[in-house]
Protein backbone atom coordinates (compact mmCIF):
# COMPACT_ATOMS: atom_id res chain seq x y z
CA UNK A 1 0.00 0.00 0.00
CA UNK A 2 1.13 3.26 -1.19
CA UNK A 3 1.66 6.61 0.53
CA UNK A 4 -0.74 7.67 -1.18
CA UNK A 5 -3.35 5.67 0.17
CA UNK A 6 -3.36 7.45 3.68
CA UNK A 7 -5.89 9.84 3.12
CA UNK A 8 -8.39 7.16 1.71
CA UNK A 9 -7.51 5.00 4.92
CA UNK A 10 -7.74 7.08 7.25
CA UNK A 11 -11.34 7.97 6.20
CA UNK A 12 -12.61 4.86 6.02
CA UNK A 13 -10.82 3.82 9.16
CA UNK A 14 -12.97 6.58 10.95
CA UNK A 15 -15.96 5.65 9.41
CA UNK A 16 -14.93 2.29 11.06
CA UNK A 17 -14.33 4.11 14.38
CA UNK A 18 -17.55 6.28 14.90
CA UNK A 19 -19.40 2.90 13.51
CA UNK A 20 -18.22 0.29 15.08
CA UNK A 21 -14.95 1.13 17.17
CA UNK A 22 -16.78 3.67 19.42
CA UNK A 23 -20.38 1.47 20.41
CA UNK A 24 -18.08 -0.93 21.33
CA UNK A 25 -15.71 1.08 23.55
CA UNK A 26 -18.63 2.27 25.30
CA UNK A 27 -20.69 -0.48 25.70
CA UNK A 28 -16.64 -2.02 27.66
CA UNK A 29 -16.46 0.64 29.45
CA UNK A 30 -20.20 0.92 30.45
CA UNK A 31 -20.73 -2.85 31.19
CA UNK A 32 -17.06 -2.40 33.53
CA UNK A 33 -17.59 1.11 34.73
CA UNK A 34 -18.83 -0.12 38.20
CA UNK A 35 -15.67 -2.63 38.38
CA UNK A 36 -15.93 -6.42 37.20
CA UNK A 37 -17.57 -7.82 40.48
CA UNK A 38 -20.67 -5.66 39.82
CA UNK A 39 -20.61 -7.16 36.18
CA UNK A 40 -19.92 -10.32 37.02
CA UNK A 41 -22.97 -10.09 39.08
CA UNK A 42 -25.16 -8.93 36.69
CA UNK A 43 -24.35 -12.21 34.47
CA UNK A 44 -24.81 -14.77 36.98
CA UNK A 45 -28.80 -13.37 37.87
CA UNK A 46 -30.65 -16.80 37.61
CA UNK A 47 -32.56 -14.13 34.25
CA UNK A 48 -29.74 -13.79 32.51
CA UNK A 49 -28.05 -16.84 33.28
CA UNK A 50 -31.06 -18.72 31.51
CA UNK A 51 -30.84 -16.28 28.44
CA UNK A 52 -27.58 -17.18 28.22
CA UNK A 53 -28.07 -20.78 28.63
CA UNK A 54 -31.19 -20.46 26.11
CA UNK A 55 -29.07 -19.14 23.33
CA UNK A 56 -26.90 -21.52 23.58
CA UNK A 57 -28.97 -24.11 23.43
CA UNK A 58 -30.71 -23.22 20.72
CA UNK A 59 -28.15 -22.31 18.47
CA UNK A 60 -27.19 -26.07 19.74
CA UNK A 61 -30.36 -27.01 17.87
CA UNK A 62 -30.89 -24.86 15.02
CA UNK A 63 -27.05 -24.76 13.75
CA UNK A 64 -26.71 -28.37 13.42
CA UNK A 65 -30.22 -28.86 11.83
CA UNK A 66 -29.49 -26.14 9.50
CA UNK A 67 -26.30 -27.70 8.14
CA UNK A 68 -27.68 -31.07 7.10
CA UNK A 69 -30.62 -29.39 5.80
CA UNK A 70 -27.96 -26.23 4.03
CA UNK A 71 -25.72 -29.28 2.51
CA UNK A 72 -28.49 -31.54 1.34
CA UNK A 73 -30.11 -28.64 -0.59
CA UNK A 74 -26.92 -27.41 -1.94
CA UNK A 75 -26.19 -31.16 -3.24
CA UNK A 76 -29.94 -31.19 -4.60
CA UNK A 77 -29.33 -27.43 -6.44
CA UNK A 78 -25.91 -28.27 -7.56
CA UNK A 79 -25.73 -31.99 -9.05
CA UNK A 80 -29.54 -32.63 -10.05
CA UNK A 81 -32.03 -31.33 -12.53
CA UNK A 82 -35.63 -31.47 -11.11
CA UNK A 83 -38.50 -30.13 -11.78
CA UNK A 84 -39.19 -26.59 -9.22
CA UNK A 85 -35.57 -26.25 -8.84
CA UNK A 86 -35.55 -22.84 -9.33
CA UNK A 87 -38.44 -22.37 -6.67
CA UNK A 88 -36.26 -24.33 -4.30
CA UNK A 89 -33.42 -22.76 -5.03
CA UNK A 90 -35.72 -18.58 -4.56
CA UNK A 91 -37.32 -20.03 -1.30
CA UNK A 92 -33.90 -20.38 0.21
CA UNK A 93 -33.26 -16.64 -0.04
CA UNK A 94 -36.68 -15.57 1.46
CA UNK A 95 -35.58 -15.31 4.79
CA UNK A 96 -32.67 -13.16 4.85
CA UNK A 97 -34.59 -10.99 1.88
CA UNK A 98 -37.39 -9.83 3.74
CA UNK A 99 -37.79 -8.52 7.60
CA UNK A 100 -37.31 -10.70 10.45
CA UNK A 101 -40.73 -9.04 12.04
CA UNK A 102 -42.55 -10.56 9.14
CA UNK A 103 -41.20 -14.08 9.61
CA UNK A 104 -42.24 -14.06 13.05
CA UNK A 105 -45.91 -12.67 12.40
CA UNK A 106 -45.95 -15.39 9.43
CA UNK A 107 -44.89 -18.31 12.01
CA UNK A 108 -47.58 -17.02 14.49
CA UNK A 109 -49.94 -16.88 12.06
CA UNK A 110 -49.21 -20.51 10.98
CA UNK A 111 -48.83 -21.94 14.63
CA UNK A 112 -51.43 -19.89 16.67
CA UNK A 113 -54.18 -22.11 17.88
CA UNK A 114 -56.53 -21.48 14.57
CA UNK A 115 -53.43 -21.51 12.03
CA UNK A 116 -52.99 -24.67 9.64
CA UNK A 117 -50.03 -26.45 11.65
CA UNK A 118 -51.36 -24.79 15.22
CA UNK A 119 -54.51 -26.43 14.98
CA UNK A 120 -53.57 -30.20 14.44
CA UNK A 121 -50.30 -29.80 16.71
CA UNK A 122 -52.76 -27.96 19.32
CA UNK A 123 -54.69 -30.59 19.35
CA UNK A 124 -51.68 -32.84 19.89
CA UNK A 125 -50.79 -30.69 23.09
CA UNK A 126 -47.84 -29.11 21.02
CA UNK A 127 -47.04 -25.45 21.86
CA UNK A 128 -45.55 -24.21 19.11
CA UNK A 129 -46.10 -20.19 20.14
CA UNK A 130 -44.53 -18.30 23.35
CA UNK A 131 -42.56 -22.16 23.98
CA UNK A 132 -38.82 -22.50 23.52
CA UNK A 133 -39.71 -24.77 20.64
CA UNK A 134 -40.92 -21.42 18.45
CA UNK A 135 -37.53 -19.69 19.54
CA UNK A 136 -36.06 -22.60 17.90
CA UNK A 137 -38.13 -22.35 14.86
CA UNK A 138 -37.67 -19.01 14.00
CA UNK A 139 -34.45 -18.91 14.84
CA UNK A 140 -34.06 -22.28 12.31
CA UNK A 141 -35.99 -19.91 9.43
CA UNK A 142 -33.89 -16.84 9.45
CA UNK A 143 -30.80 -18.73 9.69
CA UNK A 144 -31.80 -21.29 6.91
CA UNK A 145 -30.02 -19.95 3.70
CA UNK A 146 -26.40 -19.27 5.11
CA UNK A 147 -24.94 -22.83 4.60
CA UNK A 148 -26.47 -23.36 1.32
CA UNK A 149 -25.21 -19.98 0.00
CA UNK A 150 -21.76 -20.56 0.65
CA UNK A 151 -21.43 -24.05 -0.48
CA UNK A 152 -23.49 -23.74 -3.78
CA UNK A 153 -20.86 -22.19 -5.75
CA UNK A 154 -18.09 -24.21 -4.62
CA UNK A 155 -19.90 -27.27 -5.69
CA UNK A 156 -20.56 -25.84 -9.04
CA UNK A 157 -16.83 -24.63 -9.62
CA UNK A 158 -15.65 -28.27 -8.32
CA UNK A 159 -17.46 -30.08 -11.20
CA UNK A 160 -18.38 -33.60 -11.21
CA UNK A 161 -15.57 -35.15 -12.29
CA UNK A 162 -13.82 -36.05 -9.58
CA UNK A 163 -16.83 -37.80 -8.40
CA UNK A 164 -17.58 -39.49 -11.48
CA UNK A 165 -14.06 -40.79 -10.87
CA UNK A 166 -14.90 -42.18 -7.29
CA UNK A 167 -18.02 -43.69 -8.84
CA UNK A 168 -15.98 -45.78 -11.90
CA UNK A 169 -13.72 -46.83 -9.12
CA UNK A 170 -16.45 -48.71 -7.21
CA UNK A 171 -17.28 -46.03 -4.53
CA UNK A 172 -21.42 -46.00 -4.08
CA UNK A 173 -23.30 -41.85 -2.65
CA UNK A 174 -22.49 -42.53 0.67
CA UNK A 175 -18.88 -43.13 0.39
CA UNK A 176 -18.76 -40.61 -2.40
CA UNK A 177 -20.12 -38.07 -0.27
CA UNK A 178 -17.75 -38.28 2.48
CA UNK A 179 -15.27 -39.35 0.70
CA UNK A 180 -14.74 -37.06 -2.22
CA UNK A 181 -17.18 -34.12 -2.04
CA UNK A 182 -17.10 -33.39 1.49
CA UNK A 183 -13.64 -32.83 1.91
CA UNK A 184 -13.37 -30.24 -1.68
CA UNK A 185 -16.19 -28.43 0.58
CA UNK A 186 -15.46 -28.79 3.83
CA UNK A 187 -14.00 -24.91 4.09
CA UNK A 188 -17.42 -23.67 2.65
CA UNK A 189 -19.06 -25.52 4.52
CA UNK A 190 -17.36 -24.97 7.85
CA UNK A 191 -17.96 -20.83 6.71
CA UNK A 192 -21.83 -21.42 6.41
CA UNK A 193 -21.95 -23.21 9.82
CA UNK A 194 -20.04 -19.86 11.23
CA UNK A 195 -22.29 -17.54 9.34
CA UNK A 196 -25.36 -19.62 10.78
CA UNK A 197 -24.38 -19.59 14.25
CA UNK A 198 -23.76 -15.91 14.68
CA UNK A 199 -27.16 -15.06 12.70
CA UNK A 200 -28.60 -17.50 15.17
CA UNK A 201 -27.28 -15.81 18.18
CA UNK A 202 -27.89 -12.48 17.60
CA UNK A 203 -31.32 -13.21 16.14
CA UNK A 204 -33.97 -10.65 17.39
CA UNK A 205 -37.02 -9.61 16.14
CA UNK A 206 -38.67 -13.16 14.79
CA UNK A 207 -38.01 -14.52 18.38
CA UNK A 208 -39.43 -11.34 19.83
CA UNK A 209 -42.73 -12.11 18.01
CA UNK A 210 -42.89 -15.99 18.72
CA UNK A 211 -41.82 -16.07 21.90
CA UNK A 212 -43.80 -13.69 23.77
CA UNK A 213 -40.72 -12.46 25.74
CA UNK A 214 -41.49 -14.87 28.65
CA UNK A 215 -38.43 -14.19 31.28
CA UNK A 216 -37.02 -17.34 32.15
CA UNK A 217 -38.68 -19.20 29.63
CA UNK A 218 -38.15 -17.82 25.79
CA UNK A 219 -36.30 -15.14 26.70
CA UNK A 220 -32.63 -15.54 24.66
CA UNK A 221 -29.94 -13.38 25.21
CA UNK A 222 -30.38 -10.91 23.21
CA UNK A 223 -34.60 -10.64 23.97
CA UNK A 224 -33.17 -9.97 27.54
CA UNK A 225 -31.10 -7.39 26.90
CA UNK A 226 -33.30 -5.31 25.18
CA UNK A 227 -35.74 -6.00 27.80
CA UNK A 228 -33.60 -5.24 30.24
CA UNK A 229 -33.00 -1.78 29.25
CA UNK A 230 -36.27 -1.31 27.82
CA UNK A 231 -38.98 -2.72 30.43
CA UNK A 232 -36.45 -3.10 33.23
CA UNK A 233 -34.64 -0.05 33.02
CA UNK A 234 -31.67 -2.36 34.55
CA UNK A 235 -29.14 -0.23 32.50
CA UNK A 236 -26.40 -2.26 34.12
CA UNK A 237 -28.04 -5.48 33.50
CA UNK A 238 -28.41 -4.83 29.75
CA UNK A 239 -24.90 -3.34 29.20
CA UNK A 240 -23.59 -6.53 30.92
CA UNK A 241 -25.33 -9.13 28.53
CA UNK A 242 -24.85 -6.93 25.58
CA UNK A 243 -20.99 -7.02 26.01
CA UNK A 244 -21.33 -11.46 26.72
CA UNK A 245 -23.01 -11.56 23.36
CA UNK A 246 -20.61 -9.21 21.61
CA UNK A 247 -17.88 -11.10 22.86
CA UNK A 248 -19.50 -14.29 21.68
CA UNK A 249 -19.62 -12.79 18.14
CA UNK A 250 -16.42 -11.54 18.03
CA UNK A 251 -14.86 -14.81 18.55
CA UNK A 252 -17.25 -16.49 15.55
CA UNK A 253 -15.72 -13.55 13.75
CA UNK A 254 -12.03 -14.38 14.52
CA UNK A 255 -12.99 -18.08 13.42
CA UNK A 256 -14.44 -16.68 10.60
CA UNK A 257 -11.34 -14.44 10.02
CA UNK A 258 -9.33 -17.50 9.89
CA UNK A 259 -11.62 -19.68 7.58
CA UNK A 260 -11.78 -17.32 4.90
CA UNK A 261 -7.77 -17.18 5.08
CA UNK A 262 -7.31 -20.45 5.05
CA UNK A 263 -10.23 -20.64 2.12
CA UNK A 264 -8.16 -18.42 -0.56
CA UNK A 265 -4.95 -20.16 0.41
CA UNK A 266 -6.56 -22.90 -0.86
CA UNK A 267 -8.16 -21.57 -4.11
CA UNK A 268 -4.59 -20.28 -4.60
CA UNK A 269 -3.56 -24.21 -4.71
CA UNK A 270 -6.57 -25.30 -6.73
CA UNK A 271 -5.79 -22.87 -9.65
CA UNK B 1 -12.45 -58.52 -22.56
CA UNK B 2 -14.41 -57.81 -26.13
CA UNK B 3 -16.69 -54.60 -26.07
CA UNK B 4 -19.90 -54.30 -28.49
CA UNK B 5 -21.89 -51.41 -28.91
CA UNK B 6 -25.68 -51.44 -30.29
CA UNK B 7 -27.23 -48.83 -31.58
CA UNK B 8 -25.94 -46.12 -29.19
CA UNK B 9 -27.83 -43.05 -28.88
CA UNK B 10 -27.95 -40.25 -26.49
CA UNK B 11 -29.56 -37.14 -27.10
CA UNK B 12 -28.66 -33.88 -24.61
CA UNK B 13 -32.00 -31.82 -25.24
CA UNK B 14 -32.14 -30.64 -29.14
CA UNK B 15 -28.08 -31.89 -29.72
CA UNK B 16 -27.89 -35.03 -31.14
CA UNK B 17 -24.42 -36.06 -29.01
CA UNK B 18 -24.44 -39.36 -30.02
CA UNK B 19 -26.64 -41.14 -32.67
CA UNK B 20 -27.08 -44.54 -33.41
CA UNK B 21 -23.31 -45.84 -33.10
CA UNK B 22 -22.77 -49.72 -33.18
CA UNK B 23 -18.97 -51.02 -32.87
CA UNK B 24 -16.93 -53.77 -31.90
CA UNK B 25 -14.09 -53.74 -30.21
CA UNK B 26 -11.82 -56.51 -29.97
CA UNK B 27 -10.41 -57.82 -26.91
CA UNK B 28 -7.32 -57.07 -25.98
CA UNK B 29 -6.91 -54.32 -28.57
CA UNK B 30 -6.29 -50.21 -28.55
CA UNK B 31 -8.90 -48.77 -30.55
CA UNK B 32 -8.75 -44.89 -30.96
CA UNK B 33 -11.90 -42.99 -31.41
CA UNK B 34 -10.72 -40.18 -33.43
CA UNK B 35 -13.36 -36.69 -33.96
CA UNK B 36 -13.53 -33.09 -34.43
CA UNK B 37 -14.70 -31.18 -31.24
CA UNK B 38 -18.04 -31.89 -30.02
CA UNK B 39 -18.43 -35.09 -31.98
CA UNK B 40 -19.31 -37.03 -29.47
CA UNK B 41 -16.38 -39.17 -28.60
CA UNK B 42 -16.32 -38.29 -24.70
CA UNK B 43 -20.05 -38.72 -25.02
CA UNK B 44 -19.65 -42.34 -25.83
CA UNK B 45 -16.75 -42.75 -23.23
CA UNK B 46 -19.47 -42.18 -20.76
CA UNK B 47 -22.19 -44.36 -22.49
CA UNK B 48 -19.84 -47.20 -21.94
CA UNK B 49 -19.08 -46.27 -18.74
CA UNK B 50 -22.18 -46.39 -17.41
CA UNK B 51 -21.88 -42.95 -16.52
CA UNK B 52 -24.22 -41.60 -18.94
CA UNK B 53 -27.72 -43.78 -19.47
CA UNK B 54 -28.47 -44.57 -23.46
CA UNK B 55 -31.41 -43.38 -24.68
CA UNK B 56 -31.20 -46.35 -26.90
CA UNK B 57 -29.05 -48.80 -27.61
CA UNK B 58 -26.96 -51.07 -25.87
CA UNK B 59 -23.17 -51.62 -24.06
CA UNK B 60 -22.35 -55.45 -23.99
CA UNK B 61 -19.10 -56.54 -22.67
CA UNK B 62 -17.67 -59.87 -22.38
CA UNK B 63 -21.02 -61.20 -24.06
CA UNK B 64 -22.64 -59.18 -20.71
CA UNK B 65 -25.29 -56.88 -21.61
CA UNK B 66 -24.32 -53.43 -18.90
CA UNK B 67 -26.74 -51.65 -20.06
CA UNK B 68 -28.32 -51.24 -16.57
CA UNK B 69 -25.53 -52.03 -14.48
CA UNK B 70 -24.36 -49.04 -12.09
CA UNK B 71 -20.68 -47.55 -13.02
CA UNK B 72 -18.99 -48.98 -9.57
CA UNK B 73 -19.87 -52.25 -10.85
CA UNK B 74 -18.91 -52.29 -14.37
CA UNK B 75 -15.29 -52.98 -13.61
CA UNK B 76 -14.16 -50.15 -16.15
CA UNK B 77 -10.89 -47.37 -15.53
CA UNK B 78 -11.40 -44.29 -16.64
CA UNK B 79 -8.90 -41.63 -16.95
CA UNK B 80 -10.79 -38.22 -17.31
CA UNK B 81 -10.16 -35.68 -20.22
CA UNK B 82 -8.61 -33.57 -16.99
CA UNK B 83 -7.53 -36.10 -15.04
CA UNK B 84 -9.95 -35.33 -11.97
CA UNK B 85 -7.22 -36.31 -9.44
CA UNK B 86 -8.53 -36.47 -6.07
CA UNK B 87 -7.05 -32.84 -4.92
CA UNK B 88 -7.39 -33.85 -1.07
CA UNK B 89 -5.42 -36.60 -1.18
CA UNK B 90 -1.68 -37.63 -1.80
CA UNK B 91 -0.74 -39.65 -4.72
CA UNK B 92 -0.36 -42.95 -2.39
CA UNK B 93 -4.50 -42.16 -1.75
CA UNK B 94 -5.20 -41.35 -4.86
CA UNK B 95 -4.02 -44.77 -6.13
CA UNK B 96 -4.96 -46.82 -3.37
CA UNK B 97 -8.82 -45.39 -3.09
CA UNK B 98 -10.42 -47.91 -5.65
CA UNK B 99 -9.15 -50.57 -3.10
CA UNK B 100 -9.89 -49.18 -0.53
CA UNK B 101 -13.40 -48.88 -1.65
CA UNK B 102 -13.35 -52.54 -2.85
CA UNK B 103 -12.47 -53.37 1.43
CA UNK B 104 -8.74 -55.03 0.39
CA UNK B 105 -6.56 -55.34 3.53
CA UNK B 106 -4.09 -52.55 4.32
CA UNK B 107 -1.02 -54.17 3.50
CA UNK B 108 -2.38 -55.84 0.19
CA UNK B 109 -3.50 -52.28 -0.52
CA UNK B 110 0.09 -50.89 0.27
CA UNK B 111 1.35 -53.58 -1.94
CA UNK B 112 -0.90 -52.96 -5.06
CA UNK B 113 -0.01 -49.15 -5.03
CA UNK B 114 3.77 -49.50 -4.56
CA UNK B 115 3.92 -51.73 -7.66
CA UNK B 116 1.13 -49.43 -9.50
CA UNK B 117 3.52 -46.64 -8.59
CA UNK B 118 6.46 -48.13 -9.87
CA UNK B 119 5.09 -49.19 -12.88
CA UNK B 120 4.15 -45.37 -14.05
CA UNK B 121 7.28 -44.14 -12.40
CA UNK B 122 5.68 -42.51 -9.59
CA UNK B 123 7.24 -44.01 -6.60
CA UNK B 124 9.35 -40.52 -5.87
CA UNK B 125 6.08 -38.65 -5.79
CA UNK B 126 3.98 -41.28 -3.57
CA UNK B 127 3.26 -38.52 -0.75
CA UNK B 128 2.58 -35.67 -2.66
CA UNK B 129 -0.13 -34.11 -3.39
CA UNK B 130 -1.48 -33.49 -7.31
CA UNK B 131 -1.43 -29.71 -7.03
CA UNK B 132 2.51 -30.18 -6.54
CA UNK B 133 2.75 -32.55 -9.86
CA UNK B 134 2.98 -31.75 -13.70
CA UNK B 135 0.81 -32.62 -15.97
CA UNK B 136 2.42 -35.50 -17.17
CA UNK B 137 2.70 -36.77 -13.61
CA UNK B 138 -1.42 -35.91 -12.94
CA UNK B 139 -1.96 -38.19 -16.01
CA UNK B 140 0.24 -40.76 -14.51
CA UNK B 141 -1.49 -40.83 -11.54
CA UNK B 142 -4.86 -41.09 -13.24
CA UNK B 143 -3.87 -44.12 -14.65
CA UNK B 144 -2.33 -45.68 -11.99
CA UNK B 145 -5.67 -45.13 -10.00
CA UNK B 146 -7.55 -46.24 -12.95
CA UNK B 147 -5.43 -49.70 -13.37
CA UNK B 148 -5.54 -50.07 -9.59
CA UNK B 149 -8.54 -52.01 -9.86
CA UNK B 150 -7.52 -54.31 -12.46
CA UNK B 151 -10.38 -53.14 -14.73
CA UNK B 152 -11.69 -55.31 -17.28
CA UNK B 153 -11.46 -52.35 -19.69
CA UNK B 154 -9.64 -48.83 -19.51
CA UNK B 155 -10.97 -45.72 -21.12
CA UNK B 156 -8.70 -42.61 -21.64
CA UNK B 157 -10.67 -39.55 -22.69
CA UNK B 158 -7.90 -37.30 -24.07
CA UNK B 159 -4.82 -38.57 -22.39
CA UNK B 160 -2.60 -36.13 -23.48
CA UNK B 161 -4.64 -33.16 -24.55
CA UNK B 162 -3.17 -30.54 -22.24
CA UNK B 163 0.17 -32.07 -22.43
CA UNK B 164 3.17 -29.97 -24.68
CA UNK B 165 4.51 -31.81 -27.82
CA UNK B 166 7.41 -33.45 -25.94
CA UNK B 167 5.65 -35.00 -23.11
CA UNK B 168 2.78 -35.59 -25.35
CA UNK B 169 4.95 -37.81 -27.91
CA UNK B 170 6.74 -39.49 -24.88
CA UNK B 171 3.51 -40.48 -22.83
CA UNK B 172 1.94 -41.61 -25.79
CA UNK B 173 4.64 -44.30 -26.37
CA UNK B 174 4.54 -45.18 -23.19
CA UNK B 175 0.82 -46.16 -22.81
CA UNK B 176 1.28 -48.28 -26.54
CA UNK B 177 4.35 -50.16 -24.32
CA UNK B 178 2.08 -50.38 -21.13
CA UNK B 179 -0.59 -51.79 -23.35
CA UNK B 180 2.01 -54.45 -24.64
CA UNK B 181 2.43 -55.39 -21.34
CA UNK B 182 -0.82 -55.70 -19.33
CA UNK B 183 -3.23 -56.08 -22.64
CA UNK B 184 -6.26 -54.63 -21.25
CA UNK B 185 -8.75 -54.00 -23.44
CA UNK B 186 -8.15 -49.75 -24.81
CA UNK B 187 -10.48 -47.08 -26.01
CA UNK B 188 -8.34 -43.83 -26.35
CA UNK B 189 -10.14 -40.89 -26.93
CA UNK B 190 -8.13 -38.17 -29.51
CA UNK B 191 -8.53 -35.32 -31.98
CA UNK B 192 -5.16 -35.84 -33.04
CA UNK B 193 -5.03 -38.08 -35.83
CA UNK B 194 -1.34 -38.87 -35.97
CA UNK B 195 -1.31 -39.80 -32.59
CA UNK B 196 -4.21 -42.21 -33.40
CA UNK B 197 -2.79 -43.41 -36.39
CA UNK B 198 0.77 -43.88 -34.03
CA UNK B 199 -1.26 -45.79 -30.95
CA UNK B 200 -3.77 -47.62 -32.17
CA UNK B 201 -4.31 -50.96 -33.38
CA UNK B 202 -7.88 -50.23 -34.59
CA UNK B 203 -10.05 -46.63 -35.46
CA UNK B 204 -13.38 -45.52 -34.90
CA UNK B 205 -13.52 -41.77 -37.04
CA UNK B 206 -16.65 -40.04 -35.65
CA UNK B 207 -18.56 -36.87 -37.03
CA UNK B 208 -21.47 -35.28 -35.43
CA UNK B 209 -22.46 -38.26 -33.10
CA UNK B 210 -21.85 -41.00 -36.03
CA UNK B 211 -19.39 -43.25 -36.61
CA UNK B 212 -18.19 -42.69 -40.41
CA UNK B 213 -15.73 -45.32 -40.50
CA UNK B 214 -14.05 -47.67 -38.55
CA UNK B 215 -11.45 -50.14 -38.70
CA UNK B 216 -7.40 -50.55 -39.41
CA UNK B 217 -5.56 -47.48 -39.47
CA UNK B 218 -3.66 -48.23 -42.36
CA UNK B 219 -6.74 -49.21 -44.49
CA UNK B 220 -8.66 -46.13 -42.99
CA UNK B 221 -5.83 -43.83 -44.38
CA UNK B 222 -5.66 -45.64 -47.66
CA UNK B 223 -8.94 -46.35 -48.38
CA UNK B 224 -11.09 -43.95 -46.71
CA UNK B 225 -14.74 -44.21 -47.21
CA UNK B 226 -15.28 -40.37 -47.62
CA UNK B 227 -13.28 -37.11 -48.47
CA UNK B 228 -14.48 -36.38 -44.53
CA UNK B 229 -11.88 -39.18 -43.58
CA UNK B 230 -9.63 -38.58 -45.99
CA UNK B 231 -9.50 -35.02 -45.00
CA UNK B 232 -9.16 -36.31 -41.15
CA UNK B 233 -6.68 -38.56 -41.14
CA UNK B 234 -4.00 -36.70 -42.90
CA UNK B 235 -2.65 -34.27 -45.52
CA UNK B 236 -4.87 -33.75 -48.46
CA UNK B 237 -5.52 -31.55 -51.37
CA UNK B 238 -8.12 -31.58 -54.55
CA UNK B 239 -6.90 -33.37 -57.85
CA UNK B 240 -8.79 -33.55 -60.88
CA UNK B 241 -11.84 -33.69 -59.24
CA UNK B 242 -11.09 -35.88 -56.36
CA UNK B 243 -9.28 -36.03 -52.76
CA UNK B 244 -5.87 -36.98 -52.75
CA UNK B 245 -2.78 -37.08 -50.48
CA UNK B 246 -0.52 -34.82 -51.17
CA UNK B 247 2.17 -37.57 -51.36
CA UNK B 248 0.72 -39.19 -53.51
CA UNK B 249 0.88 -36.72 -56.53
CA UNK B 250 3.91 -35.90 -58.56
CA UNK B 251 5.22 -33.57 -60.57
CA UNK B 252 6.89 -34.57 -64.33
CA UNK B 253 7.10 -32.80 -67.34
CA UNK B 254 4.26 -30.98 -68.95
CA UNK B 255 3.42 -33.80 -71.58
CA UNK B 256 3.61 -36.59 -68.69
CA UNK B 257 1.07 -35.25 -66.70
CA UNK B 258 -2.59 -35.84 -66.28
CA UNK B 259 -2.69 -32.31 -65.73
CA UNK B 260 -0.51 -29.56 -66.36
CA UNK B 261 -0.64 -25.94 -64.10
CA UNK B 262 1.86 -23.35 -63.27
CA UNK B 263 3.65 -23.28 -59.76
CA UNK B 264 2.65 -20.44 -57.50
CA UNK B 265 4.99 -21.53 -54.74
CA UNK B 266 7.58 -23.82 -53.33
CA UNK B 267 7.43 -23.80 -49.19
CA UNK B 268 11.05 -25.96 -48.34
CA UNK B 269 10.57 -27.45 -44.48
CA UNK B 270 13.83 -29.09 -44.37
CA UNK B 271 13.04 -32.78 -44.94
CA UNK B 272 10.35 -32.53 -47.44
CA UNK B 273 8.89 -29.64 -49.85
CA UNK B 274 5.22 -28.54 -50.98
CA UNK B 275 4.54 -27.48 -54.27
CA UNK B 276 1.25 -25.49 -54.65
CA UNK B 277 0.28 -25.59 -58.69
CA UNK B 278 -2.39 -23.54 -60.03
CA UNK B 279 -3.85 -26.08 -62.55
CA UNK B 280 -5.03 -25.54 -65.85
CA UNK B 281 -9.01 -25.93 -64.93
CA UNK B 282 -8.67 -22.91 -62.60
CA UNK B 283 -8.10 -25.15 -59.58
CA UNK B 284 -5.14 -25.50 -57.04
CA UNK B 285 -3.41 -28.35 -55.78
CA UNK B 286 -0.35 -29.21 -53.72
CA UNK B 287 2.39 -31.53 -53.97
CA UNK B 288 4.43 -33.13 -51.58
CA UNK B 289 8.30 -33.71 -52.77
CA UNK B 290 11.26 -35.10 -50.92
CA UNK B 291 14.09 -32.90 -50.12
CA UNK B 292 16.20 -34.78 -53.00
CA UNK B 293 13.38 -34.73 -55.71
CA UNK B 294 13.38 -30.91 -55.02
CA UNK B 295 16.99 -30.52 -55.49
CA UNK B 296 16.90 -32.83 -58.57
CA UNK B 297 14.06 -31.41 -60.51
CA UNK B 298 15.37 -27.49 -61.00
CA UNK B 299 11.82 -26.49 -59.90
CA UNK B 300 11.23 -22.56 -59.46
CA UNK B 301 7.81 -20.67 -59.53
CA UNK B 302 5.90 -19.63 -62.48
CA UNK B 303 7.21 -22.94 -64.37
CA UNK B 304 4.90 -25.12 -66.14
CA UNK B 305 4.83 -28.31 -64.74
CA UNK B 306 2.52 -31.75 -65.07
CA UNK B 307 0.75 -33.12 -62.45
CA UNK B 308 -0.40 -36.76 -61.86
CA UNK B 309 -0.88 -39.53 -59.39
CA UNK B 310 2.18 -41.22 -58.14
CA UNK B 311 0.80 -44.79 -59.07
CA UNK B 312 -0.53 -43.74 -62.50
CA UNK B 313 3.04 -44.73 -63.66
CA UNK B 314 3.80 -48.75 -63.91
CA UNK B 315 7.05 -49.75 -62.88
N1 LIG C 1 -23.86 -32.87 -20.08
C1 LIG C 1 -24.17 -32.32 -21.27
N2 LIG C 1 -25.25 -31.52 -21.41
C2 LIG C 1 -25.55 -30.98 -22.59
N3 LIG C 1 -24.87 -31.15 -23.72
C3 LIG C 1 -23.78 -31.93 -23.67
C4 LIG C 1 -23.37 -32.55 -22.44
N4 LIG C 1 -22.24 -33.27 -22.69
C5 LIG C 1 -21.98 -33.10 -24.00
N5 LIG C 1 -22.89 -32.30 -24.60
C6 LIG C 1 -22.93 -31.93 -26.03
O1 LIG C 1 -22.82 -33.12 -26.78
C7 LIG C 1 -21.95 -32.93 -27.88
C8 LIG C 1 -20.83 -33.93 -27.85
O2 LIG C 1 -20.02 -33.65 -26.71
P1 LIG C 1 -18.73 -34.49 -26.33
O3 LIG C 1 -18.22 -33.95 -25.05
O4 LIG C 1 -19.05 -35.93 -26.38
O5 LIG C 1 -17.75 -34.10 -27.52
P2 LIG C 1 -16.23 -34.51 -27.72
O6 LIG C 1 -16.14 -35.22 -29.02
O7 LIG C 1 -15.71 -35.20 -26.54
O8 LIG C 1 -15.53 -33.08 -27.88
P3 LIG C 1 -14.08 -32.59 -27.37
O9 LIG C 1 -13.07 -33.10 -28.36
O10 LIG C 1 -14.19 -31.09 -27.45
O11 LIG C 1 -13.87 -33.10 -25.99
C9 LIG C 1 -21.47 -31.49 -27.82
O12 LIG C 1 -22.25 -30.73 -28.71
C10 LIG C 1 -21.74 -31.08 -26.40
O13 LIG C 1 -22.07 -29.71 -26.35
MG1 LIG D 1 -14.29 -34.73 -25.01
Amino acid sequence: MGRRHWPLRGVVLLYLGVLVGLPVVFLVLKALGHGFPAFWSEITKPDALSALKLSIEVAAIAVPINTVVGVGAALLVARHNFFGKRVLDTIFDVPVAISPVIIGVALVLAYSRIGWFGAPLTRWGIMVLFSPLGVVLATMTVSLPYVLRSIVPVLLELGVDQEQAARTLGAGRVRIFWYVTLPAIRWAVLYGVTLTLARTLGEFGAVLVVSGNITGVTQTLPIYIFDSWDQRFDVLGSYSGALVLAMMSMAVLAVLALLRRRERRLRVDLA
Amino acid sequence: MSISLKHLTKHYGSTNAVEDVSAEIVHGSLTAVLGPSGSGKSTLLKLISGLERPDQGSVVIDGEDVTDVDPRHRDIGFCFQHYAPFRHMNVTKNVGFGLKVRKRSPKEIDARVKELLALVKLEHKAKHYPAQLSGGERQRMALARALAIEPRVLLLDEPFGALDAVVRAELRHWVKELHQQIHVTTVLVTHDQQEAMEVADQLIVMRSGRVVQSGDPLALYERPATDFVHEFLGPSTTFAGEVARPHDLELVSVYQGTMKGRITSIVSLGFEAQVTVELSDGTSTWVQLSRNELASMGLRVALLVGVRRRDDVEF
